[in-house]
């Protein structure tokens, strides 16, 4: 009786086990093998006789309309203007093949960047592709391309946007050597970023010494001393100095540093 | 056996389904035309051809893989299989029907567009849509009898399907690398790629939008989609035979 059922329950174990399981190949006709073997022939085949991929660079289209894309993004306008944006950096790098930025056309890298900004108004990764990397290819026409839409954006928030123009100002001075420019991206911060911090806000002081505009530096500073904004004791210190160099090259004027 | 495909894609309410697929979306498309500054007639062929043939891919795949886990779980299979019936039958079988099916979808879905773009170029779409479904139900099929679980094979031929959409951006992107092009781990990734590249269809340059909006695609390319169709149909066909003889039940 317990030899009957120990065999029973063997057999049940043993069907169980190989259920599921695989036959062998023999059990597989031939022409059903000899199919899978002709096709993955010409499979392999046909598609080793294709011409390789070749690589072609796609211009950069002009985005949709803010209002078209928040449509697009479905409730989530952050997430999509950061999805834009990694495809906007991507673009020089497009499969197969590298484009210098220089190349790039940068109308429609500005449109695609104010897009973005329409989408994502907070967010500061368009300026800074702006300012520091679109805006650093050797050339003037395009770094001022850039600089223009900084100073653009930098208007409608200049609280959150004012360090990507006072990066621009240095450009325009240093690069571009053109104070006029840097002047006028330094007044726009002094005048219109009031939560700047004072370094940003002092910028145009400096900016006109470079000038050789001694004397309105020298009231420039004089007016921010006077105003109690500067209250660290070390930073006071370094702008009195600052203000005697300044006075004393108004009886003998500085040379322009230009 | 095709017969039975067809009849039971009728009672399950299959038809019905892609006839919604295709009204949402003709719907749909009329919305985006409407806020389209300009070029309206051609965003809108173009939101419904790719929402469509998104659309047949995903409901043509996944009937197929219910219908087969249907029979599994029903031991319709398991009749099929005690019947004096090879199961190589069985195969062909559920395939033509599900052949027919992938036809009749691409048509259906093709008839909105002969408002919206030149003839020539709309049967172009529709042929290419049709070998398209083709390829995945007979793809579903082969990895339903495979995995003979849903999850498995339905994440199967997702995977599959993106990467067929992806393969050429991928083999170039290996091909032609930035950087590192000499060192041992991109020379085995970019081999990878290119056995990869030997053995997946190349969807992206198959039913593209760009024919219906731009220009009819030349009739030589879409003859060479035709064969490489039919080869990769067969080649399914005969590795679901071949899984399927092997299986033990």
């Amino acid at each position: 009786m317990l030899r009957r059922n120990f065999f029973t329950i063997t057999k049940a174990v043993t069907a169980r086990l190989n259920r599921g399981g695989e036959r062998p190949l023999s059990r597989v006709p031939r022409p059903a093998l000899a199919l899978l073997a002709a096709a993955l022939a010409l499979q392999v085949g046909s598609q080793a006789l294709q011409p390789k991929p070749s690589a072609r660079a796609e211009a950069l289209s002009a985005p949709p309309t803010t209002t078209t894309l928040r449509a697009l993004a479905f409730g989530e306008p952050i997430a999509f203007a950061a999805l834009l944006t990694l495809h906007l950096q991507a673009f020089d790098n497009q499969p197969g093949i590298s484009i210098p930025f220089a190349q790039l056309d940068y109308g429609r890298v500005g449109e695609w960047l104010e897009t973005i900004l329409g989408l994502d108004p907070v967010s500061q990764y368009p300026l800074l592709m702006a300012a520091q990397l679109y805006g650093q290819v050797p050339d003037p026409t395009k770094q001022r391309q850039m600089c223009e839409l900084v100073r653009r954006q930098f208007e409608r928030d200049p609280n959150r946007r004012w360090r990507w123009l006072a990066h621009c100002a240095i450009m325009a001075k240093h690069r571009l050597r053109d104070t006029r420019l840097a002047l006028a991206y330094a007044e726009a911060i002094a005048r219109s970023a009031t939560q700047a911090p004072t370094w940003a806000r002092q910028m145009r002081i400096f900016v006109l010494e470079d000038m050789g505009e001694a004397e309105a530096a020298a009231i420039l500073l004089g007016g921010l001393l006077a105003s109690g904004e500067v209250t660290d004791p070390q930073e006071i210190h370094f702008l009195m100095e600052r203000l005697k160099q300044l006075r004393g090259a108004e009886k003998s004027p500085l040379p322009s540093k230009k | 056996m095709a017969r039975y495909a067809l009849l039971e894609a009728l009672r399950t309410r299959f038809p019905v389904l892609v006839l919604v697929a295709v009204a949402v979306l003709l719907l749909a498309s009329f919305f985006v035309e409407s806020i389209a500054v300009t070029e309206g007639a051609r965003f809108q062929a173009a939101f419904y051809a790719a929402g469509m043939r998104l659309a047949g891919v995903f409901v043509a795949g996944l009937y197929v893989l219910v219908s087969i886990a249907r029979e599994f779980n029903d031991k319709g299979f398991d009749i099929l299989l005690a019947l004096d019936l090879p199961r190589a039958h069985y195969v062909l079988g559920k395939l033509a029907g599900f052949l027919a099916l992938a036809v009749l979808i691409a048509a259906v879905a093709s008839l909105p567009l002969v408002w919206f773009a030149p003839l020539e170029a709309v049967v172009q779409w529709a042929v290419s849509l049709a070998l398209e479904l083709a390829i995945v139900v007979a793809l579903a099929l082969f990895c339903m009898l495979t995995f003979s679980q849903l999850v498995p094979a339905a994440s199967f031929v997702l995977a599959f399907y993106l990467l067929a959409r992806s393969i050429t951006a991928i083999r170039l992107m290996g091909a032609h690398p930035l950087a590192g092009a000499d060192s041992l781990s991109h020379q085995v990734i970019s081999g990878t790629m290119e056995a990869l590249g030997l053995v997946t269809p190349a969807f992206d340059t198959w039913t593209q939008t760009a024919w219906l909006v731009d220009q009819p695609a030349a009739w030589a390319s879409l003859l060479q989609i035709g064969w490489q169709s039919i080869v990769y149909v067969l080649l399914l066909t005969a590795a679901a035979m071949f899984d399927l003889y092997r299986k033990n039940f």
